[in-house]
């Protein structure tokens, strides 16, 4: 693997004051949560299961995440670009498969190594450990992007379509393949939780500490959300 | 006085460019100069106000409730859950697959705009269409670019834009119905070549991203989302809805409106309970009302437009102008108006909802062209305007809510979308030159 790095012009965010304290106390109140929990959440963001059951998706995040953790760890053949730009992008890595490319964003990365500094979470995400977990959540991108992975993470799931006889079709479960990435890299960096949660604790408290994003900076719709998008309000429904 | 009009007609386009007035405003009070130019009287025969004013308003009547059904409609198979539930099992039979995926909701764009158009046949594949395809790992200028290409193959097929060439260009709807069947291939092979090669090109993209564990379902906070939250996924038989219009007008060749409340008709029986009917219908009218409102206003004011450049005066004044500039040649036909093409973007004049509306309809009065030749330019221009223009609202809608600019949505379906233009000249330039 090579790692380049390249800049970008990211905003500076930072907690401060009442508010920055408040949005802590609300990220350390996230780890009573279980790590399923987040699962459902994570399906339930991108707006594919409406009407499912909390205790279906909860299902569904038990077998990905048990699926993504029994994954053997493999390194990624992936180049690795390390750039800044990632809270300006909502992002923290990303893969894309032309060319095959990891891309960490720096200073997301740095900032999540101090929130769990400031939570006291270090026995949970040891020093350099969400480098390595973005490392390894992105390697099973790549795994499943170019192999069998997603069909045996379909049949994991069990959510059957059609059944003929002994035969069954799977279907997708949109979210199911990022919380087996997450799982993964929590078996693999033997972290104590989940990255979901730290992910949450660390847009808890970016929020907080941006009352709105920088005009033209960060990115907005489901975009920034990605595999669980958050999409704003319309543009027309706004001028309502 | 016609270069005065030109001059005014320019004037107008700087306006409606520098957003300086709305372009509903802008082609009213653009109206009203040309017919004062033109030397129209004040009321009676040819006039500003009973001519210009009345008459011009409701010029564009029937497509005005043909663009309330198709927005009742739309409404409709939002609040029941039908466009969901397609995207939600194209999502969930071809998930594994990013391109099928994308091909799936094109599809579904593609019928949604059948239906309706403009930002609420973004809205209504968009909504889940763009997040399930991001999900998958279509990169976001694609995902928003699919929704846009695929609501544009539809176009051809949308019956309230029949109704309007068939009023504006004064064409029989079987002309404009002809033409439309011409134009779809280019149409829809454009927006499956733009799937094919830009998931080719761009490949998948996945992202860990912030919000991942902490945002909330889209739109949660509307009562429409909390009740196809409810409703779950719509039957089988209810995802046939955006098909009933098409079949009775294109299949059976029964008249817009009523096949468009035959639509209505079927997307509520096969949704809803007989003692919930009366309600849903009423609330989606209603939805469909406000929805409406924008196009609405533009087709009064391209109506008054349209009524100042009949006008005997305009005519007269105009004639000499255009046809010493219009190409007669069918080659230099094509190629003069292939290059106009980014003249109908940014509200530009050859932009049909707007002063295009104008100069079509001088070009037809001034006999400069045949109808159906004027059919041919407007509904191509129309074809690029509808995706690529980055001031229409569909594509800003679709551009912020993938995440991207509408710039950026433009530079990647542009060439698409040129190309089908290029198709719609030719099939004119062989077929009523």
């Amino acid at each position: 693997m090579t790692a380049t790095r390249t800049r970008g012009g990211a905003p500076k965010a930072g907690t401060s004051g009442t508010s920055g304290a408040a949005a802590l106390a609300a990220a350390r109140d996230l780890a009573l949560l279980d790590d399923a929990e987040f699962g459902v959440r994570l399906l339930r963001a991108t707006g594919l299961h409406p009407g499912r059951t909390d205790a279906r998706l909860r299902s569904w995040a038990r077998s990905a995440a048990a699926y993504g953790a029994g994954l053997p760890a493999r390194t990624g053949t992936a180049r690795i670009v390390e750039s800044d730009g990632g809270l300006a992008h909502g992002l923290l890595a990303r893969y894309t498969t032309r060319p095959p490319t990891v891309e960490l964003f720096t200073d997301v990365l740095a900032r999540a190594e101090r929130l769990v500094d400031d939570l006291s979470w270090r026995a949970w995400f040891p020093p350099g450990s969400v480098r390595e977990a973005a490392l390894a959540h992105e390697a099973v991108h790549e795994q499943l992007h170019h192999g069998p992975g997603r069909a045996a993470l379909r049949r994991a799931l069990g959510h059957r379509l059609l059944s003929l006889g002994g035969r069954a079709l799977y279907g997708h479960v949109a979210g199911a393949e990022e919380i087996a990435a997450h799982a993964h890299a929590q078996a693999v960096c033997s972290l104590g939780r989940s990255p979901l949660l730290l992910t949450a604790a660390l847009d808890t408290v970016l929020d907080s500490a941006t009352a709105g994003p920088p005009a033209g900076a960060a990115e907005s719709g489901p975009a920034a959300a990605h595999n669980s998008p958050s999409p704003p309000a319309s543009p027309l429904r706004r001028k309502k | 006085m016609g270069v005065l009009i030109l001059l005014v007609m320019a004037a107008g386009v700087a306006a409606m460019l520098s957003r300086k007035i709305p372009t509903a405003f802008a082609l009213v009070i653009l109206g009203v100069i040309i017919a004062v130019i033109a030397g129209a009287p004040f009321k009676g025969e040819n006039s500003i106000t009973d001519t210009v004013l009345q008459t011009g308003a409701s010029m564009l009547a029937a497509t005005m409730i043909a663009i309330i059904l198709g927005s009742w409609l739309g409404k409709l198979l939002d609040e029941t859950g039908i466009a969901g539930t397609l995207v939600r099992k194209i999502v969930e039979f071809g998930g594994d697959q990013p391109v099928v995926v994308a091909l799936g909701v094109l599809a579904v764009s593609t019928l949604v705009g059948t239906v309706t158009g403009s930002a609420p046949a973004a809205m209504l594949a968009g909504i889940i269409g763009i997040p399930a395809m991001i999900a998958v790992g279509i990169p976001k200028v694609t995902a928003a670019g699919t929704i846009l290409m695929g609501i544009a193959a539809g176009m051809p097929f949308e019956l309230p834009v029949w109704q309007f060439f068939s009023t504006a260009l004064k064409l029989p709807v079987s002309d404009v119905r002809g033409y439309m069947i011409k134009l779809f291939p280019f149409a829809l092979a454009a927006a499956i070549l733009f799937v094919v090669i830009e998931t080719r090109r761009r490949g998948a993209e996945h992202s860990w991203a912030l919000k991942s564990a902490t945002a909330k379902p889209p739109a949660a906070d509307s009562r429409a989302a909390a009740r196809r939250a409810q409703l779950g996924d719509a039957r089988w038989y209810a995802l046939l809805t955006p098909v009933v219009p098409l079949v009775l007008a294109l299949g059976f060749k029964i008249a817009i409106i009523p096949s468009l409340l035959a639509g209505v008709i079927y997307a509520v029986i096969t949704t809803t309970p007989p003692r919930d009917m009366s309600k849903r219908l009423l609330r989606t009218l209603y939805a469909g009302f406000e929805v409406a409102a924008a196009p609405i206003a533009l087709f009064v004011s391209i109506g008054i437009l349209l009524a100042a450049v009949q006008l005997p005066g305009s005519i007269d004044a105009l004639r000499p102008l255009v046809k010493d500039v219009s190409p007669q040649n069918p080659v230099l036909f094509v190629v003069v108006f292939v290059v106009l093409v980014p003249l109908c973007l940014y509200r530009g004049p050859l932009n049909v909802y707007g002063l295009g509306a104008g100069i079509a309809s001088v070009l037809i009065s001034a006999g400069i062209y045949p109808p159906l030749a004027v059919l041919g330019l407007t509904a191509s221009y129309n074809q690029v305007f509808g995706v690529a223009d980055p001031t229409s609202t569909q594509t800003v809608w679709a551009a912020q809510y993938a995440g991207v600019t509408p710039q950026q949505v433009m530079a990647r379906t542009l060439p698409y979308v040129w190309l089908v233009a290029l198709g719609g000249f030719c099939v004119t330039a062989a077929t009523y030159l």
